[in-house]
C-alpha cells in the first residue's frame, strides 16, 4: 500500500513539474489558436515559407537562419547574437514580438494570454523532432476521450412545462436583448447609422497600420504580392489593366470602416477598438488623398464629410438591356457564320492551368 | 482489368502531357490498353476473364471498416482543385468542382467547390444562434433546435460563383472545366424559408432590404431586397440529406436561389433588417461589374443561362477511337428552367438539339447528352443553352462587344473544345 502511494505521489510530482514546464500545454487548443499565425506562417507536411517563414523544426532553430526567407535585419542580428528558439524564447517573444526583437517585421501584435501562447508553443512542438523528444517522457496518461454512442443531448424536462413565447406564427425562438444586439450589429452605412462613438487622426491611424496592415496591403498601400492594392489607381478604370482602391474604385468610405472593424487585421478579427478603426479609415483616406492633413481626426460626427471620388459611376444592373438578353430571337441552326470555324485563341499560347508547377496567370478574382 | 488499365485511372492529366508532349507514357499506356483490349486478336481469351481475380478469390472488409464511407481507391483523383496564382493565400481563396469526373445533376458534398473570405469557421452548432433584428416587430434569436422546428422544404438549387469563367475574359486561359467551370455545385438542400422565419420576427412596413451576415471570420455580409428573401431564400441545414459540410456553412448557411453564389452567406448568424441597402466590401469593391467607360454596374444578382460540354474536356479527353461517341455537359439558368440545348461539332456553323435527361428543375443544373458517330477528324466542340424565360446563352464574342475584358464576373459565353484526332481537347475560341 505504502509502496503504491509513493508511486502515485512520484507520477503527481512528475506530471506537476511537466505542468509548470508547459503550462499546462494543450496542442489542439493550441491548432487554434494558431489560426491567428495561419495568414502568414505555414507548418506542417509540406509548409513553405509565406509572408513569415514556415515553423517546422522551429525548435532549436538558430533565429533569422532560414535561407530561403528574407528576415529583417533585426532577426538575423538576434539570431548572430545568440537566439535559438526554444519554449522559453517562444513564450516571451509572443508575448510582444516587438518588444523581444525590435525591429522584426512580424506584425503581430503578440499573444495576450499565457494559455495560448503555452498551447500554440505545444502546437508547434509536434512539428518539431527535438521537442517531441523532451515532451516524450513525462506526460501523465491522458484520459481516453468517452465514445459517443448517441447524441450527447440532454432529455428535456417535463414536455409540459416548456414556455411557449406569445410572438410570431409558430411561437419560436426568444426575444434578442439589446445586449445582444449591440454585440452583434456592428454594421455600418453610407448615411453614417450604425458608426460607434469614437475618433482617430491619421498619423494615429498611420502607427496602426504599419503595425497591423503593412505586411499585406504594403507600407504605402500598394499590396504585397497578391493581398489587395489600397491607394492610387486613379484614372485606371478605362485602362486595360484597371486598379481598383479605395481612391479609384470604391463607392463608399462607409465600407472602409465596415469592414476593417469586422474582418481585419485578416487572420485577428474584431480584433479593433472603434478609435482604432476610425484612425485606420482615416489613414487610409490619406493614403488615397481623398484627406491631406495628418492631423484630420475622422469620428462619427466627421463621417459625413467623406465622400469618394468614384461613388456616382456606379449604377444598376441593366444587363436586360443588352442585345444579348432579346427574348424572342430564336437562334441560328444551320450554315451559320462565315466560312468554316478558325481558332482564334487557344490556351496554350496563354495558359497558366496548375500543374504543379508556379505560375501566374493574367486577371485574378478576388 | 489489369493492374495497369486500374493505376492509369489514378493518372490525372495536366497541360503539359496533354498539350506539349502529345500524348506521354502514361497517357499512352491508357489508349493503350483500352484499345488494347479491343485489339486482342480474335480468338484470345481476355485475362479480365480467364485470371482468377483476387476480389473474388478472398473476402473482403466486414461492415464496418468505414463507418462513414468514402469513395473508392481508384476514384482517387477525383477531387477539387484550386488555381494557386488567382489569388494571394488559401485562407481567402477558391477551388474547382471536378465537372468533368461527374454525371447526372447533384454535385457530391466533398466534391462542392469552396470559397471563403478568412477560412473555413469551425462552429459548434450548440453554441451557433441566428438572430433577426432591425426593422421587426420583435427582435429574434433562434437556437439550431429552433430553426428544425420550423415547416421545412427540400429544393435543389445550383450555386455559381458571379467569378466562374471569370479568368476567360481575355481569352481561353485555363484547360479544363474544371478550372473554367467549376465554381458550381448543385445541392438538394433542406431547410426553412427564410420567409418564414421574417414573419416569425414580423417585418415592418418600411423594411425594404436584408443584410444577411455570417459567423465566420470574414463577417460576410451582403444585401438583399426584401422582394427577393421574402420569395424563395432558404435557410439550409442539410444538403443532399447530410449536415452542411463545414466549409458549406455548418451549422447552417442561406440560399439565394439563382443568385451570384457571394451572397449564399455561410455559417449565417444574423438577419437585418433595413430601409437601405449596407454597401459593404462584397458588393461595392468586389461583385460589381467594370464597363468599358469606367462606370461599374452594381447589384447583378442574377446567374444567366449557361452550358458546358463537361465531356469530353481537356482533363477528359477521349480514348476509344472512332465510333459511337457521346458528349455530355450541364447547363443551367437562374433565371428558371433550361428549355433546350444545342450541341455543335463545327464551331457554332450547325446546331443539333441535345437530349435532357434526369429532373428537370427552376434553378438546377441540367444535365444533356449528345451522341453521334465520330469519324475522328477534328471537331470544335459548344454547347448552347436557352432557359425558361427565352435567354439564349451568348458568345463570348457577344458579351465583349457589350461589357468589355474587365468586368471579371457574369461570364456565361459559350466554351469551345477543340477535339484533336487523337482524343485530346483543348480550351480554344473560335472565329
Amino acid at each position: 500500500m505504502s509502496k503504491f502511494l509513493k508511486f502515485t505521489a512520484s507520477i503527481v510530482l512528475l506530471g506537476a513539474a511537466w505542468a509548470t514546464n508547459a503550462n499546462a500545454q494543450d496542442a489542439d487548443a493550441g491548432e487554434k489558436v494558431f489560426r491567428k499565425c495561419a495568414a502568414c506562417h505555414a507548418v506542417g507536411e509540406g509548409a513553405k515559407n509565406k509572408v513569415g517563414p514556415e515553423l517546422n523544426e522551429i525548435f532549436g532553430r538558430v533565429a533569422g537562419s532560414l535561407e530561403d526567407f528574407k528576415y529583417s535585419k533585426a532577426m538575423t542580428k538576434a539570431g548572430e547574437e545568440g537566439l535559438v528558439w526554444d519554449h522559453d524564447s517562444l513564450t516571451e517573444y509572443l508575448a510582444k514580438p516587438r518588444d523581444y526583437v525590435k525591429g522584426t517585421k512580424m506584425a503581430f501584435a503578440g499573444l495576450k494570454k499565457d494559455d495560448e501562447i503555452a498551447n500554440v508553443i505545444a502546437y508547434l512542438a509536434t512539428f518539431s523532432e527535438s521537442a517531441e523528444q523532451a515532451a516524450a517522457e513525462p506526460e501523465s496518461a491522458p484520459a481516453s476521450e468517452p465514445v459517443e454512442t448517441a447524441s450527447a443531448a440532454e432529455p428535456a424536462l417535463n414536455a409540459a412545462d416548456a414556455v411557449i413565447p406569445e410572438h410570431g406564427v409558430y411561437h419560436l425562438g426568444r426575444e434578442a436583448l439589446p445586449e445582444e444586439i449591440a454585440a452583434w450589429d456592428i454594421d455600418v452605412r453610407p448615411d453614417g447609422v450604425g458608426l460607434p462613438v469614437g475618433s482617430g487622426t491619421v498619423a494615429d491611424g498611420g502607427v496602426l497600420y504599419d503595425e497591423n496592415c503593412a505586411v499585406c496591403h504594403g507600407v504605402f498601400g500598394e499590396g504585397e504580392g497578391r493581398w489587395p492594392v489600397l491607394s492610387g489607381g486613379f484614372d485606371t478604370l478605362t485602362a486595360d489593366r484597371p486598379v481598383k482602391t479605395i481612391g479609384s474604385y470604391w463607392p463608399f468610405a462607409s465600407t472602409i470602416f465596415d469592414y476593417v472593424h469586422r474582418a481585419m487585421p485578416f487572420g485577428n478579427a474584431r480584433s479593433l477598438s472603434a478609435d482604432q478603426t476610425y484612425a485606420i479609415t482615416a489613414y487610409l483616406l490619406y493614403l488615397n488623398d481623398i484627406v491631406t492633413e495628418e492631423d484630420f481626426e475622422l469620428s462619427n460626427e466627421t463621417f459625413s464629410e467623406i465622400s469618394l471620388p468614384n461613388e456616382e459611376n456606379f449604377y444598376p444592373d441593366d444587363r436586360l438591356e443588352e442585345a444579348n438578353f432579346a427574348t424572342n430571337v430564336e437562334p441560328c441552326m444551320e450554315n451559320c457564320g462565315d466560312g468554316p470555324a478558325e481558332i482564334v485563341m487557344r490556351a496554350r499560347i496563354l495558359d497558366v492551368t496548375p500543374d504543379g508547377d508556379e505560375e501566374n496567370g493574367a486577371g485574378g478574382i478576388d | 482489368m489489369s493492374k495497369q488499365t486500374q493505376k492509369d485511372k489514378n493518372f490525372v492529366p495536366s497541360r503539359r502531357s496533354f498539350l506539349q508532349g502529345g500524348l506521354t507514357a502514361a497517357g499512352g499506356a491508357a489508349v493503350a490498353a483500352i484499345g488494347g483490349g479491343a485489339a486482342l486478336a480474335a480468338g484470345t481469351p481476355d485475362p479480365a476473364i480467364t485470371e482468377l481475380k483476387d476480389w473474388n478469390q478472398y473476402s473482403g472488409p466486414g461492415v464496418d471498416a468505414a463507418p462513414y464511407g468514402v469513395p473508392s481507391p481508384f476514384e482517387a483523383h477525383v477531387v477539387r482543385r484550386d488555381v494557386p496564382w488567382l489569388t494571394a493565400d488559401p485562407i481567402s481563396s477558391i477551388n474547382f468542382t471536378p465537372l468533368h469526373e461527374l454525371d447526372g445533376i447533384i454535385t457530391p458534398n466533398g466534391l462542392c467547390f469552396e470559397r471563403h473570405h478568412s477560412g473555413v469557421a469551425e462552429v459548434d452548432p450548440a453554441e451557433h444562434r441566428l438572430m433577426i433584428n432591425g426593422l421587426v416587430d420583435k427582435p429574434l434569436v433562434f437556437t439550431m433546435q429552433d430553426l428544425m422546428r420550423f415547416p421545412r422544404e427540400n429544393r435543389v438549387y445550383f450555386l455559381e460563383c458571379a467569378a466562374n469563367s471569370g479568368m476567360e475574359w481575355r481569352g481561353a486561359q485555363l484547360n479544363g472545366c474544371q478550372f473554367t467551370h467549376g465554381m458550381l455545385h448543385n445541392v438538394m438542400y433542406t431547410g426553412v424559408r427564410l420567409r418564414t422565419l421574417l414573419e416569425e420576427a414580423g417585418v415592418k412596413p418600411s423594411g425594404k432590404w436584408i443584410l444577411a451576415e455570417g459567423a465566420d471570420a470574414s463577417g460576410m455580409g451582403r444585401s438583399i431586397p426584401i422582394e427577393k428573401a421574402l420569395d424563395d431564400c432558404l435557410v439550409a441545414f442539410k444538403m443532399n440529406g447530410e449536415a452542411l459540410r463545414p466549409e458549406q456553412g455548418y451549422p447552417v448557411r442561406l440560399c439565394v436561389p439563382g443568385w451570384e453564389g457571394n451572397m449564399w452567406v455561410k455559417w449565417l448568424r444574423r438577419i437585418e433588417v433595413g430601409d437601405k441597402p449596407w454597401q459593404l466590401r462584397e458588393e461595392t469593391s468586389k461583385y460589381t461589374d467594370l464597363m468599358p467607360d469606367g462606370r461599374a454596374r452594381r447589384f447583378t444578382w442574377a446567374m444567366d443561362v449557361k452550358s458546358v460540354i463537361t465531356n469530353p474536356s481537356p482533363q477528359a479527353p477521349i480514348t476509344h477511337g472512332r465510333g459511337h461517341t457521346i458528349i455530355t455537359g450541364v447547363a443551367w439558368s437562374g433565371h428558371g428552367k433550361i428549355k433546350r440545348v444545342d450541341v455543335s461539332i463545327d464551331g457554332g456553323r450547325n446546331w443539333q438539339h441535345a437530349r435532357i435527361d434526369g429532373p428537370s428543375l427552376s434553378r438546377s443544373l441540367h444535365r444533356f447528352y449528345y451522341e453521334f458517330n465520330w469519324d475522328g477528324s477534328p471537331l470544335y466542340l459548344q454547347s448552347r443553352a436557352i432557359d425558361e424565360q427565352g435567354y439564349v446563352q451568348p458568345t463570348k464574342d457577344a458579351l465583349r462587344a457589350a461589357r468589355g475584358d474587365n468586368s471579371i464576373y457574369h461570364n456565361n459565353g459559350i466554351q469551345t473544345w477543340y477535339l484533336k484526332s487523337n482524343g485530346e481537347a483543348e480550351n480554344v475560341e473560335v472565329s
